[in-house]
Order: structure tokens, then C-alpha cells, then sequence
């Protein structure tokens, strides 16, 4: 009973100390925990910008992305319809030639 | 000519890009010395071209045939090339495989030659040709010169005459001397029955196979071989596309078929010849190099081989000629006269297909002049000036049986007359 008696004067005593430094400990904490929130809002709001900033950086690449694509398939378009041109002028060189050795026989 | 020591390999040379040098205004075409042991005559040339050339004029004045020029220019349109384009002229020839004696003809490189000068030194003159058709092919083997004839009469064969009249163009049973007369002004008669040496009234069918089986040559051509053969010459036509050929030390192959024509008979011919040269140098061909000559089957000569190593440096340099401005026997365009008669041969929207239709009809045998005649974004090919509707309507007939052209005539603006008292 006495053991048990001492335990608790014991935890009172301790409590009490414990009352006196949990006030200081406690604005510290306080402080703490508000440049911690302060961090971590700046942080988010980093976070969201570069996200912002990303997803802004995404769309441009997309974007140029499908220029260079298209710009891809306006060249082959244009390398395309450059081959059959050059194709037609083949084939009309190589016609009036033939018409030329026929018209060459006696 | 000195070559840089470092071009002590067999390059083709005029594969290259040229090296500034002199321009050559005279260029050896139709005349060349045989050096004893030697097959390969002459040397290739470069010329650039300038506007309103066309291959057909180039050819003649240079002395080759419309074949050379365009196997040995790939590529190059050959009615409307570019102006300042670099061509080669391919007056380089190896020798048919044949005796040098009197007249050889190699009907694949459509090109005869004449052998002067029986013991050293010996000359040979050669000429580019016109020679049979696939159906109506040039005869090969030995024959002679059986009679000549000056303004020779042509004599109508019965199935040439059936050719024209099918056509809607018969012709009389003779055609006079004239331009008219495909003969032209010379004419050697083969002892094989009906087939002749003779000129042209079309220069422009020269390296073509578009005869009935003569030989055609060009008016100028025609005549020198005309004054220089005798009655009784001998001529040996033969059919060699694949010509090997040695000069100082290097081997050259000359090939005039393409792949798809190929002819396995004088192929095998040559591929034992090449076997033979490894076999006796006792070194290895370069095959892909052979490879490459009969695919492209440009028509000249090109070095294979070094007999003995280094002797490449004898390769012969090509040259570059300068353009003579004036092209021999190119066809002289009149100006156009309102007052004359012309007909209207074509209308169409690109300046080439205009200028090309253009030169075709200015090279027809007899000509018929033509020029181009640029219009609100479209290009008329006008032909003319002729003197009356008589000749302009013989023009749209030949226009249309030749060409398959549809010509409309024009007829000459009337002069208003004057209405004032004076």
C-alpha cells in the first residue's frame, strides 16, 4: 500500500513538472506545426503550380507533337503528289518518245 | 595526258564530278587512228548544255546517234533538257570483234565502221546508224557494196506500200529524188537482195531501229562513206552488245543491251572471254564492277581491269567541250507571219509538254517547223509558216498519220485595206 502510495506521489509530482513544461513545449509546437502547415501550403501551392506548369508543358508538347505530325503527313502529302508528278512526267516524256520512234519508220 | 597520283585507281571517271580545265573546242568524232593492239578508240567529252538544246541536235552535230546520247545520259529528257545540265558525249568506241577490214556494221551498237589503211597505220571512220526494226530486222553476216547511186530513186517494197496504205498514207510505186525520198542523196546497195547503205530525210531516226532493214546514215555521213567505198567493198554486219575491248593495259567492257533484252548467246561469248583474262593474269575480276556495266548498258566503254596492276594510269581522261553555239544541222525555225497559213498543234497547260511536242515536230522528216507560243497561262505549239492551204493542210496530215496529232489550220489575218482617198 505504501509502494502503491509513493507511485502516485510519484506521478503527481511528475505531472505537475510536466504541466509547467507543456506550456512552453506547447507554443513551440504550436509554432512549429504552423511553419510546418506554412511549408506544407507552399509546398502544395509549389505542387500545384508545377503540376499547372506540367499540365501547360504537356499541352505544348502535345500540341507541337500533332504539328510535327501533321506537318509529317503534309510532307508525305506533298512528297505523294510530287512522286505522281514526276511519275505523269515520265510517262509523258516516255509517250511523246514513243510517237518520236514511230514517227521515225519510213 | 598526266593523271594525279593519287587517281591510280580504275574509276570511271566521268562518273565523277568534272575538275576545272580547259574547254576543247574541237573534239575528234568520226576519224580515229587503230594503234596496233588496240581496240578502244576516241574519248568521252562533257558539254553543258544551253537553252533550246535538245539530245537528237547534240547527237548529230557531235557525230553519235540519239541511242548513244540518251544510253549514255540517263535521265536527261531528251527533247526539253535543263539548260546548264552536264552531259557526256560518249565518242569513245570499242571496235567490234570482227576483221578490220572494209565495212563492219554492229547493228546493237547501231554504229558502222570503216577500216582504212590495210597495214599500219590503220584509220577507222564511224558513223552512227539507223538500222531494222524487230520485225523488220537488219540482215547479219558478209555481203558487199553491189552498185552505188547518187540521188538514188526509191522503189516502193510491196510491203511498205501495204504498211502506208493500212496507215491511210499510200505511197507511189517510186519516190523521186527530193525531200521526200527517205533515201536521201546516197545510196550503197548490199549484195543481199533489197537492203541498202543509204542517207535519211529523217537525221533524227539516226541511232534508232525504225528501218525496214537498211542501214540509214546521216546526209553528211552518207556521203563520205559514199565518195570513199568502192563497188565491191565488203561489208560485215554483225550483232555484238557485248563488246570487251584492251587499250595501254586496261581491259574496257562496252555493253548496248539492256539486262531484259539479254542476248545469251554473245553473253556466254564474253563471259568466257573475262573468265579467260583471270584465268592468264592469274588474278581475280571485280564481278560487281562487270555487274554494274550491264545494268546500266550505257554504251561505253568502261575500264574492268588493269592487265598489269598500275597500268590504270593509261585510262583515257575524258574532256570537256565547249558548246559550239551553232549546232550542225539542228532545224531552223522561220518566224511566224500573220499573213501566212499555220496550223495549231497543240494547246496545253505545261510549258514542257509544249516544248518537247515542239522540238518532235521540228525533227520530222521533212521538217515542219513549230514553235512554242506562250498564252494567258497555256502554251500553243503553232506549226507554220506555210505558203498556201495546200501545204498547211499536207502538215495536219502528217501531223495526225506521224504523230497522232489533231491539227487545226489557221489561216493568215487578212490585211484590212485602206479606206482613205489618200
Amino acid at each position: 500500500m505504501k509502494s502503491l502510495l509513493a507511485i502516485s506521489m510519484m506521478l503527481v509530482s511528475a505531472l505537475a513538472m510536466g504541466g509547467c513544461a507543456s506550456t512552453r513545449e506547447l507554443e513551440k509546437v504550436q509554432s512549429q506545426q504552423m511553419m510546418t502547415d506554412a511549408k506544407a501550403d507552399q509546398a502544395a501551392k509549389d505542387a500545384q503550380a508545377a503540376k499547372a506548369a506540367s499540365d501547360a508543358a504537356t499541352l505544348k508538347a502535345n500540341e507541337a507533337a500533332a504539328r510535327a505530325e501533321n506537318a509529317l503527313k503534309m510532307a508525305e502529302e506533298r512528297a505523294k503528289i510530287a512522286d505522281e508528278k514526276a511519275k505523269i512526267a515520265d510517262e509523258k516524256a516516255s509517250k511523246a518518245d514513243d510517237v518520236f520512234r514511230k514517227s521515225m519508220r519510213k | 595526258m598526266k593523271r594525279a597520283p593519287d587517281e591510280d585507281q580504275l574509276v570511271p571517271r566521268h562518273l565523277a564530278e568534272p575538275v576545272p580545265r580547259h574547254l576543247e573546242e574541237n573534239v575528234e568524232r568520226n576519224e580515229f587512228p587503230v594503234a596496233k593492239g588496240d581496240d578502244v578508240v576516241g574519248r568521252l567529252g562533257f558539254l553543258h548544255l544551253e537553252k533550246g538544246d535538245t539530245l537528237p541536235d547534240i547527237a548529230r552535230h557531235f557525230g553519235l546517234g540519239i541511242n548513244d546520247v540518251s544510253a549514255a545520259n540517263p535521265g536527261v529528257d531528251m527533247w526539253a533538257p535543263k539548260a546548264g545540265e552536264r552531259i557526256m558525249l560518249p565518242l569513245s568506241f570499242i571496235l567490234p570483234d570482227a576483221p578490220r577490214k572494209d565495212i563492219v556494221i554492229n547493228l546493237a551498237a547501231m554504229r558502222l565502221f570503216q577500216f582504212k589503211g590495210g597495214s599500219e597505220p590503220l584509220t577507222v571512220l564511224t558513223y552512227p546508224a539507223g538500222v531494222g526494226t524487230d520485225e523488220r530486222p537488219s540482215p547479219t553476216g558478209q555481203m558487199y557494196v553491189e552498185r552505188k547511186a547518187f540521188r538514188p530513186t526509191w522503189h516502193v517494197p510491196a510491203s511498205i506500200a501495204e504498211d502506208h496504205r493500212k496507215k491511210g498514207d499510200p505511197l507511189p510505186a517510186k519516190v523521186l529524188p527530193g525531200p521526200q525520198n527517205p533515201l536521201g542523196e546516197c545510196a550503197l546497195y548490199l549484195s543481199k537482195s533489197s537492203y541498202l547503205i543509204h542517207g535519211t530525210n529523217k537525221p533524227a531516226s539516226i541511232g534508232l531501229r525504225a528501218t525496214n532493214g537498211c542501214i540509214r546514215l546521216y546526209p553528211e555521213d552518207v556521203r563520205k562513206l559514199y565518195e570513199n567505198t568502192p563497188v565491191k567493198t565488203a561489208v560485215n554486219i554483225v550483232e555484238q552488245p557485248y563488246l570487251l575491248g584492251q587499250s595501254n593495259g586496261v581491259v574496257y567492257l562496252e555493253v548496248h543491251a539492256p539486262l531484259e533484252n539479254l542476248n545469251s548467246a554473245e553473253f556466254d561469248k564474253i563471259y568466257a572471254k573475262l573468265k579467260n583474262i583471270e584465268k592468264e593474269s592469274g588474278r581475280t575480276l571485280d564481278w560487281s564492277k562487270v555487274k554494274n556495266v550491264l545494268a546500266e548498258a550505257r554504251g561505253i566503254p568502261v575500264p574492268i581491269f588493269e592487265v598489269r596492276q598500275g597500268s590504270g594510269k593509261g585510262v583515257a581522261e575524258p574532256v570537256e567541250v565547249k558548246h559550239p553555239g551553232e549546232l550542225y544541222g539542228r532545224p531552223k525555225i522561220p518566224e511566224l507571219k500573220t499573213d501566212a497559213w499555220s496550223v495549231l498543234a497543240a494547246d496545253v497547260r505545261d510549258e514542257i509538254d509544249a516544248v518537247r511536242l515542239s522540238a518532235i515536230i521540228n525533227h520530222q522528216g521533212p521538217q515542219i517547223p513549230a514553235r512554242v507560243l506562250a498564252r494567258n497561262g497555256s502554251y500553243r505549239v503553232v506549226a507554220g509558216p506555210f505558203n498556201d492551204a495546200r501545204e498547211a493542210k499536207e502538215a495536219i496530215k502528217r501531223l495526225k498519220i506521224d504523230l497522232e496529232i489533231d491539227g487545226t489550220l489557221i489561216e493568215p489575218v487578212k490585211k484590212k485595206l485602206s479606206g482613205g482617198r489618200g
